[in-house]
């Protein structure tokens, strides 16, 4: 073992062509051992083309990919201590449930008795105890993926790659599923690797979530930093419910900046390192804006902004204000529906919409 | 336009004249009401006609008696004897045989070709790849056969071939108007089917498969031996009964590339029908049919034939 030994995967320079189209370009990062490492991204960002990176099933065009600090770059999907879940419900259909699991280990010439052990404990580990006689196709979808998940962990890799795991279940099994990949990696205790494009799944399985897009790593932090603190234009704009305005810098002074939206002038909070003049981006999720009285606005504190009243769409847990800036720009102010309906207003209404300086953060890419 | 003068809503009574306004034959074809649901007994129909009804005639002019151009009813097994006793048995079994060698290698020599083409070749490409496999049908297959006659002979373009490349100083012999010469006949002209077999029945097999295969460490021959044969099955078991049952029936071979008494069933069948003996023309007939179903039912028994239409449906 290496002094990189700690970090169950590392890439370095990690780039991949197809023909002239670059689905991956010199990307870099390390992932802990015994983390719950999500890659999240549109489709098409290259996220699948790094899990597939990693696990070897495709050779990258330049670059390293270290697996706890050995060099693996040039070998084949089996001499790497990885396993992969597939997106599709990719059983051998002709075998039972327990020689899908098991063949893997016979692969490996393990003596019957302490196969079927073995087969049988995973089995109980993904909750499908007893289930070792049923053949695929009398499984649901979520159970296929759990005999997937079995069938990669009985072979006790390092390091397990899930590829979209949970595509293909409907939303109240993913989020049931979810929980229970979490619950199945603190368990084994092995690093996780999930590729993902849904921000749900991701919030709820990740200790620590890397954005991917146009074949670069976007930016990567705990959930909590990505969706609160996103440090990139683009990761405010795909994490959450985010207002982007762009402005340009006119003062800054310590932490503080004030910025210029044409139609008003606003102050931001993490303003380092940026010069006046500069073009940035100011996000605000919607959650954290608000539509003030008049009385509201006169108490100050808050930075405000003139907007015409829209519309009003109820989503149940929340509800939505639609109002359109003067510079023409729509922008979403989200509300909890208490029962207590506050100000209603009318379309066409003038009204005030508010935050506290600290909600706002600016991005200078 | 209000309810009550609108056409559309009627009282229940309507359908009784709705199905009154349309041509009977319309009725018939799109299954509105009882006799019209006949439509679907139509390939019951044609399997009466063109299968159950000639294998019973079959059968039952094998038991006629014989008279001097045709045959009488009555009730006899002497076909069956004169057949059982006779070399034409013999020659039956041999011809299995073959058909059974020309089988193995079709299977050898077709499958992977059919495995290579779904795993290699790019998916837009793959079935014109496949449709290659047809052209040979385009050749009538009697010039096609005879053809190789040329090919395989003493003097041959194979015999010239081999001792241009040194690999033998004399030409063999034994190859042309030999059951060697059958077998190869039989395989060039029905390999396409073991393809064409093999190339669906790997369409039902997942491409995930073989990335699952490379995960899990299984190497090519556990792969194919643990995961691609036994999916499979189905269509490499029906291109072998096409195959099996061409090597047996089509008597052309036999007579062009097998020299002289090389016989299969079909060939025996038309020597018989020949020499004006119709009944045991039938038996033979009989015999090959309830060795072919025999084979059929095992198969369907072991891996459900069904199976193999999976991809398309």
């Amino acid at each position: 073992m290496s002094q990189n030994a700690d970090n169950a995967v590392e890439v370095i320079d990690l780039s991949k062509n197809y023909g002239p189209v670059a689905a991956l370009k010199e990307v870099s990062f390390s992932i802990e051992s015994g983390k719950y490492f999500v890659l999240l991204g549109p489709s098409g960002g290259g996220k699948t083309t790094l899990l597939r990176l990693i696990g070897g099933f495709i050779k990258p065009s330049a670059g390293t990919v270290l697996l706890h600090g050995r060099d693996v770059t040039d070998l084949a999907p089996n001499e790497r201590p990885t396993s992969m879940v597939f997106q599709s419900y990719a059983l051998f259909p002709h075998m039972s449930v327990a020689k899908n699991v098991g063949y893997g280990l016979k692969l490996r010439r393990m003596r019957k008795a302490e196969l079927d052990e073995r087969v049988e404990e995973m089995l109980a580990m993904v909750g499908l105890e007893g289930y070792g006689a049923r053949m695929p196709h009398e499984l649901s979808g979520g159970q296929q993926q759990r005999v997937q998940l079995a069938r990669s962990l009985v072979l006790q890799s390092d390091v397990l790659l899930l590829d979209e795991p949970l595509a293909a279940l409907d939303a109240k099994l993913r989020k049931d599923m979810c929980l229970e990949l979490k619950r199945i990696q603190e368990k084994v205790g092995i690093t996780f690797i999930h590729v993902t494009h849904n921000q749900e799944e991701a919030m709820t399985v990740a200790d620590r979530i890397a954005i991917v897009a146009g074949g670069e790593l976007v930016e990567q932090g705990a959930p909590r930093d990505v969706y609160e603190r996103p440090v990139r234009r683009f990761t405010a704009d795909f994490i959450g419910e985010n207002n982007l305005f762009d402005g340009r810098v006119t003062k800054t002074g310590g932490n503080a900046a004030t910025v210029d939206l044409d139609f008003a002038t606003v102050q931001a909070l993490n303003g380092n390192g940026l010069a006046a003049g500069q073009a940035v981006a100011l996000s605000i999720r919607s959650e954290l804006l608000g539509l003030l009285t008049p009385a509201d606005a006169e108490n100050g504190g808050l930075q405000t902004i003139p907007a015409e009243y829209l519309e009003e769409v109820y989503l149940g847990l929340t509800t939505s204000h639609l109002v359109r800036l003067p510079n023409g720009q729509e922008i979403m102010v989200r509300t909890l529906s208490n029962g207590e309906a506050a100000a209603t207003f009318e379309p066409g209404q003038t009204v005030t919409v508010g935050w506290k300086t600290e909600a706002a953060r600016l991005h200078p890419d | 336009m209000t309810a009550e003068t609108s056409p559309a809503i009627e009282p229940p009574a309507g359908r009784g004249r709705d199905i009154a306004a349309k041509p009977r034959w319309r009725r018939f074809l799109t299954g509105e009401d009882g006799i019209q649901k006949v439509v679907f007994y139509i390939p019951l129909v044609f399997m009466t006609l063109f299968f159950a009804l000639p294998v019973a005639l079959t059968l039952v002019w094998s038991v006629f008696e014989r008279t001097r151009f045709w045959m009488e009813p009555g009730f006899t097994l002497f076909a069956y004897e004169t057949f059982f006793t006779s070399a034409r048995a013999e020659n039956f079994l041999h011809a299995m045989m073959h058909s059974a060698g020309a089988v193995v290698i079709s299977f050898v020599l077709g499958f992977p070709i059919a495995v290579f083409v779904r795993r290699r070749v790019p998916e837009i490409a793959q079935h014109r790849v496949i449709l290659l496999f047809i052209l040979p049908f385009m050749i009538s297959e009697l010039i096609r056969i005879f053809a190789l006659r040329p090919v395989l002979s003493r003097h041959g373009l194979l015999n010239s071939f081999l001792m241009d490349i040194g690999v033998i100083s004399e030409p063999i012999s034994a190859i042309l108007f030999t059951p060697l010469g059958v077998v190869i006949g039989e395989v060039l002209s029905f390999l396409p089917f073991m393809v064409f077999s093999g190339f669906l029945a790997m369409e039902a097999v997942q491409k995930y498969v073989f990335e699952v295969c490379d995960d899990l460490g299984a190497g090519t021959v556990s792969t194919f031996k643990d995961i691609i044969v036994p999916l499979a099955a189905p269509g490499i078991f029906a291109g072998s009964v096409f195959i099996f049952v061409n090597g047996l029936g089509v008597g052309l071979i036999p007579n062009i590339l097998g020299g002289p008494g090389a016989t299969n069933a079909g060939s025996i069948v038309f020597e018989s029908i020949v020499a004006l003996d119709f009944p045991l023309a039938m038996a033979v007939s009989a015999i090959m049919i309830v060795t072919l179903m025999a084979l059929l039912y095992i198969g369907h028994r072991l891996f459900d034939l069904t199976r193999i239409l999976e991809p398309i449906s």
